[in-house]
């Protein structure tokens, strides 16, 4: 492999890496609470949608992006109406949201877009950060991304500090570890896991939209391929933790990354095998590695 | 009674949905119906559109009875339909019934070894199968994608698909004029083997036991972590034969993406039929009817996608959900209040 195939792989792995780093994110504060979604593909696919359908109908990607947001918000209501209201079992929740999702969002593509799949939303323009992309070998590759990219990476630090550093985050925590502890404690267990269910479907839907205003600017059905559960995957690999969940994403796009460029790279490694490499690793971490990095304690119980 | 008011719900809200898209929602589900439920060819595709459905769903609720997740039904019939093709298309020359029986019998021990791993998992490592089982759905989808792309492809092909089971092995059609096939016996039966082994059998009884209490169910004797094991195998077993009937009953050979899912509605399937067999059973001929339907939707109403099918069982599990939780908490009040006023009359 010749450094500018290397540099190539490289500016793919931290492309991809963005829709899944939103999402990730997103399930993590969720998971820290003690709410698991496995809606999360339909939280990223509402957002593709829906920042879709905002972009077209504004012509501005900023209120394509908060109509992302939103879609993926109405996901994170609908589990949250379901879970915590009507003390539905979050899997089960979970599960059906993404049959909902799938279909709606599929239903949608027609009344909404209409035949003319031509038209084609506003989309988002890599920018180069001056002085960084002129970086040898590797400015252009990692520096001349677009914007949401760099926020995404910005975004993981910022997750860490909240998580770990501020009061806030320590009472999310203890929701996740001990409910009724931290009820005791005077910790307004429902209104933070509420808090944190939100945030992860704003946080999914922009990583959705990542998928369709980074991309074509145009909704295909089912445009997010199980990246919610490539996502739901890093979180675990990543040890409910954000630089390790940031490491995973990095992981799983590099492979991604070497499945779309396997043949200019010459490896003759059917390509199905780098599809489930994220699971087939997380399965394995999980089973070597048990006790070392475990779910927060109160994952998907609803009190 | 709740799961029917739920279903009817969500037809009222897909009808404001169509009308929203500027279709007549009367027109389109007459359209729905005619291919559903409007001929005898229509009942049968419905019936054999609901037997892929009602398998995994049995077993999902078999081992929802002791209180495990089986969300990897999905995979778990994909890796039975390979082993199925695996034995019709490279096992010796059978003839019928031994054949399709032999294959039939891999899939199921197949789909019962792979959901085995994530009981042994749980039961040895203690790993939440919510994650594992859900995980291996994408492996098993891959490796079954890479054995019909790779070693088992039809010679020269590009179309993703093995060639064509040798008839010996393939399940016959039980009604002339319809595309029903022997599976659809076969998922009739799983319906009472369901029914006999919860409630008639030890293995249900100590499922059950698992499911109302882990702890005590151990105190009392149970074998808990072999019976994780042989809970989740047995529901893979099920998931395991609908993958092999698809292949032996329905498309005759191995193919791509065969199954749209099969696997994850066979959850809302299990819920919408509140874990009985018979329940389970009506829940798997509506999505039939559904699936069945979605074509003549197309028919009757241009430029429509079939799409609004899964938007009916998501809304119909989706109020189903809600129905029981408003249930619960009204009678929870009730509860509440004959407490208090018990207490103030003492």
């Amino acid at each position: 492999m010749d450094i500018s195939a290397a540099i190539l792989l490289l500016a793919a792995t931290v492309a991809f890496a963005a829709p899944l780093i939103f999402a990730a994110l997103g399930e993590l504060i969720s998971e820290k609470t003690g709410v698991i979604n496995i809606e999360l593909d339909g939280m990223m696919l509402a957002g593709a949608f829906c920042g879709v359908w905002a972009a077209l109908d504004s012509g501005s990607l900023t209120i394509g992006f908060i109509g992302a947001a939103l879609g993926g918000v109405l996901v994170a209501l609908a589990h949250g109406l379901l879970c915590f209201v009507f003390r539905a079992e979050q899997v089960v929740s979970g599960v059906v949201l993404n049959i909902l999702v799938l279909g709606l969002t599929t239903f949608g593509i027609g009344p909404i877009f209409g035949a003319d799949l031509g038209r084609a939303a506003p989309t988002l323009q890599p920018i180069s950060l001056p002085y960084l992309s002129d970086l040898p070998i590797v400015g252009r590759a990692l520096f001349s991304q677009t914007p949401t990219v760099y926020l995404a990476f910005l975004l993981v630090p910022a997750a860490w500090w909240l998580i770990n550093r501020t009061t806030f985050g320590l009472a999310l925590q203890a929701v996740g570890e001990a409910p009724a502890a931290g009820l005791s404690m005077g910790i307004k267990v429902r209104r933070l896991r509420w808090f944190a269910l939100i945030a992860c479907g704003a946080l999914a839907g922009i990583g959705g939209s990542q998928l369709t205003l980074a991309g074509l600017g145009t909704f295909t059905q089912n445009v997010t391929a199980g990246r919610g559960f490539i996502a739901l995957a890093a979180v675990i690999f990543g040890g409910w933790r954000p630089f390790g969940t940031l490491l995973a994403v990095l992981l799983f796009t590099l492979v991604e990354a070497i499945q779309v460029r396997a043949q200019a790279l010459g490896i003759h490694l059917p390509y199905q095998f780098l599809v489930m490499a994220p699971y087939v690793v997380t399965i394995l971490a999980l089973a070597v590695f048990v006790g070392r990095s475990r779910p927060p304690r109160a994952l998907g119980t609803n009190d | 009674m709740i799961s029917f008011v739920a279903v009817i719900l969500a037809f009222v809200t897909a009808a404001l949905l169509l009308t929203a898209a500027g279709q007549n929602a009367l027109q389109s589900f007459a359209g729905m119906a005619s291919t559903a439920v409007g001929s005898n060819f229509a009942v049968g595709t419905t019936l054999t559109k609901a037997v892929p459905r009602l398998l995994p769903a049995l077993g999902v609720a078999l081992a929802l009875r002791s209180g495990l997740w089986n969300i990897g039904a999905e995979g778990q019939i994909y890796l039975g339909a390979a082993a199925a093709a695996a034995v019709a298309l490279f096992g010796p020359p059978l003839s019928f019934p031994l054949g399709t029986a032999l294959a039939l019998i891999a899939a199921m021990i197949v789909g019962a070894a792979w959901a085995a791993i994530p009981g042994a998992l749980r039961a040895y490592r203690g790993l939440n199968e919510v994650i594992t089982t859900l995980m291996m759905v994408y492996v098993a989808v891959q490796l079954t994608n890479y054995l019909i792309e790779g070693p088992w492809l039809v010679p020269n092909s590009t179309w993703p698909a093995t060639p064509l089971i040798p008839f010996a092995f393939k399940l016959p059609p039980i009604w002339p004029g319809t595309l029903v096939n022997g599976g659809a016996i076969l998922a009739i039966v799983g319906v009472a083997v369901l029914a006999f082994v919860v409630n008639r059998t030890t293995f249900g009884l100590w499922l059950r036991a698992i499911g109302g209490n882990e702890r005590a169910s151990e105190v009392i004797g149970v074998p808990l972590r072999p019976m994780i094991v042989a809970a989740l195998a047995a529901s893979g077993a099920f998931a395991g034969l609908a993958g092999g009937i698809e292949v032996l009953g329905v498309r005759g050979r191995l193919l791509e993406g065969f199954s749209p899912g099969y696997g994850f509605e066979a959850i809302a399937i299990a819920l919408l039929g509140r874990l009985s067999p018979l329940g389970i059973l009506g829940a798997s001929l509506l999505f039939g009817a559904l699936d069945a339907g979605a074509a003549g939707l197309q028919v009757a109403s241009v430029g429509i996608s079939s799409a609004i099918a899964p938007v009916i069982e998501g809304l119909a599990v989706g109020y189903l959900l809600a129905a029981l939780g408003l249930a619960e908490i009204i009678s929870r009040r009730r509860e509440a209040r004959s407490a208090l006023q018990s207490a103030v009359r003492s």
